[in-house]
């Protein structure tokens, strides 16, 4: 019985054994829906073609034979679209050729709105997301301490915490009686019905943390969550036009970001982005036009596993030239002493390095002339996304909830030891004009 | 299931379909009244074939029953109920505004002069909103 996997190396067979009739119907878009069941959409004019649509049939019954539950019945089995409609089709995500055929193309409808295979471009003021596949990696710690550093040299910092389902950056660097009283819940949610000025100018509180910069912080929620969970729902949904039409849940967050920028002007945003591979973390890696998405890791085999799906999934949807500059891997919680470091360092280099030359470097092949532009790098090439910048494992840091507290009694010299390199590395990538 | 082609039996994606070809090829004549009548019954149909993806009950013909059978003006409205009920409705939101407020089966007897194009074109941009809906209930698997 064929299974979900078995679905496109099927299609990529019968449609090799069908190559004279897939290329006189092209373009030929295969679109897999919700329930993973797959039909074929082609131009209308093969709806009227009774010859067509006799080999069309014969070829339905194959498909339906290989693809079993996968596949609908024959006489279901096509969908008829004009040429503007197909157009259209075509320029919508995610869609992605089917591997080995030219003007075949393949729809993957999700019930989520968010899109792994969709890179939003850059934007002028510097975004860095802060990602892991995991929680508990000192991500947000992480970003909180980078946001104190930076502001520490007299930049203003907005920080924005879109993990939502778990969040707290915001408790970390405000205390109790200095939160707004929204927060991006609550701009989402009154959004929907028009209602956004209600809310947009009580999200953002300043923290009293840095003395040389500013440090803005934009909250999940405000300093009263109110019906959290019944709100955490809807923050996803689409937003309705008059027309029918409608704005998607990433379309909605940049929105709000970019209404955040013109209000509060900051150097450089930061953004604690959710864990995991699900759509929210989708709008945030790929939506809100990231300058640099920094990959936390902890040295281990799940870590790379877990990496690997989501680097094959940018690879296979075409996206992987336009992402793949704009990552570094951020090595987590380093054990700290020369040898314990050194050691562990070493390997976790080595292993996000075998996985991006698997999937998002260039191939180097013998008949490539020097001087050719590709994306590859050595191991030892710091400048290489692969290379990790390190967050030394310090247990001063180990409880966010105690962060505001503990950045105001830790000397700086003391962070820098534990987040140096990886605010170096942010100082570098956002402030210096080459990278940008 | 494959229902025997009869007329008798109900086919909401098929007469939706039907409704609104026909109806722009009305429109592209100029026959305003008659395309007029053929925009709120795709949406109808359109809807009601939504409807029943959403659970709606209907005869051994396939047709609606009690308050569901009702024409596009009333349809607009009795959708919401079943699509809230349905795992995927969310999916498939209408706009606030009933496009098809003004429209009425009983207008089949009036006068043609009577169909301004303004009528008209705001009966088909509804019809549009319904016809992207059912598009997308295809891609998607729901219809």
């Amino acid at each position: 019985m064929t299974i979900f996997d078995q679905i496109v190396p099927e299609l990529v067979r019968i449609c090799r054994e069908h190559a004279t009739l897939m290329e006189r119907v092209q373009p030929v878009i295969i679109n897999r829906d919700l329930n993973g069941r797959v039909r074929f959409v082609l131009n209308e004019r093969w709806e009227r073609d009774e010859k067509a649509r006799e080999e069309l049939s014969a070829f339905a019954k194959v498909a339906k034979d290989a693809l079993g539950p996968h596949a609908y019945p024959p006489e279901q089995a096509f969908i008829f679209e004009s040429d503007e409609e197909l157009k259209c089709l075509l320029s919508q995500s995610p869609v992605f050729p089917l591997p080995g055929h030219e003007g075949i193309f393949v729809i993957d409808r999700l019930p989520t709105e968010g899109d792994w295979g969709k890179i939003e471009p850059e934007t002028d003021v510097p975004r860095v997301v802060f990602f892991s596949i995991k929680g508990g990696v000192g991500r947000s710690t992480a970003l909180a301490a980078s946001a104190w550093a930076l502001a520490e040299e007299g930049r203003r910092v907005l920080m924005v915490d879109l993990d939502l389902e778990s969040p707290g950056l915001s408790t970390s660097l405000l205390p109790e009686d200095r939160r707004p009283r929204y927060g991006i819940t609550d701009w989402l949610v009154e959004e929907l019905v028009d209602n956004e000025g209600a809310v947009f100018n009580d999200m953002v509180a300043l923290s009293e943390l840095s003395q040389n910069g500013e440090i803005y912080v934009v909250p999940a929620y405000g300093s009263d969550p109110g019906e959290y969970v019944a709100k955490l729902a809807r923050v996803w949904m689409p937003k309705i036009t008059e027309d029918g039409g409608h704005t998607a849940w990433s379309a909605r967050l940049r929105s709000l970001l970019d209404a955040l920028e013109r209000r509060w002007k900051p150097d450089v945003v930061l953004i604690d982005s959710r864990s995991g591979i699900d759509e929210i973390a989708a709008a945030c890696v790929t939506d809100l036009g990231a300058m640099l998405i920094l990959l936390f890791a902890l040295e281990g085999d799940q870590t790379w596993s877990d990496y690997q799906i989501l680097f094959h999934y940018w690879k296979t949807r075409g996206a992987a030239e336009k992402i793949r500059e704009r990552l570094r891997v951020v090595a987590a919680m380093v054990p700290s002493g020369p040898k314990g470091g050194g050691e562990y360092l070493g390997r976790l280099r080595e292993r996000a390095w075998d996985l991006f030359c698997q999937e998002l470097y260039d191939r180097l092949e013998p008949e490539v002339l020097p001087g050719e532009d590709l994306f590859s790098f050595d191991l030892v090439d710091e400048s290489g996304p692969h290379y990790p910048w390190h967050v030394l494992w310090d247990d001063s840091f180990s409880a966010i909830q105690n962060l505001h507290g503990v950045l105001q009694e830790v000397d700086k010299a003391r962070v820098q030891t534990t987040f140096g390199p990886l605010v170096d590395g942010l100082k570098t990538w956002c402030f210096n004009d080459e990278n940008r | 299931m494959t229902r025997e082609m009869s007329i008798k039996n109900a086919d909401f994606p098929d007469a939706h379909e039907r409704h609104w070809k026909d109806a722009e090829l009305l429109l592209d004549k100029k026959r305003l009244a008659n395309a007029d009548h053929l925009y709120g019954l795709s949406a109808e149909c359109g809807l009601k074939a939504l409807m029943q993806a959403f659970g709606m009950q209907v005869t051994s013909f396939g047709h609606p029953e009690g308050k569901d059978k009702v024409h596009v003006e009333r349809v607009w409205q009795r959708y919401e109920s079943y699509r809230w009920g349905h795992p995927f409705g969310v999916r498939y939101p209408l706009p606030l505004k009933n496009y098809f407020s003004d429209w009425d089966i009983n207008h089949r007897y009036s006068n043609r002069r009577a169909f301004s194009k303004e009528r008209v074109e705001s009966h088909r941009r509804g019809a549009i909103i319904v016809r992207r809906l059912v598009l997308r209930a295809k891609r998607e698997g729901l219809l």
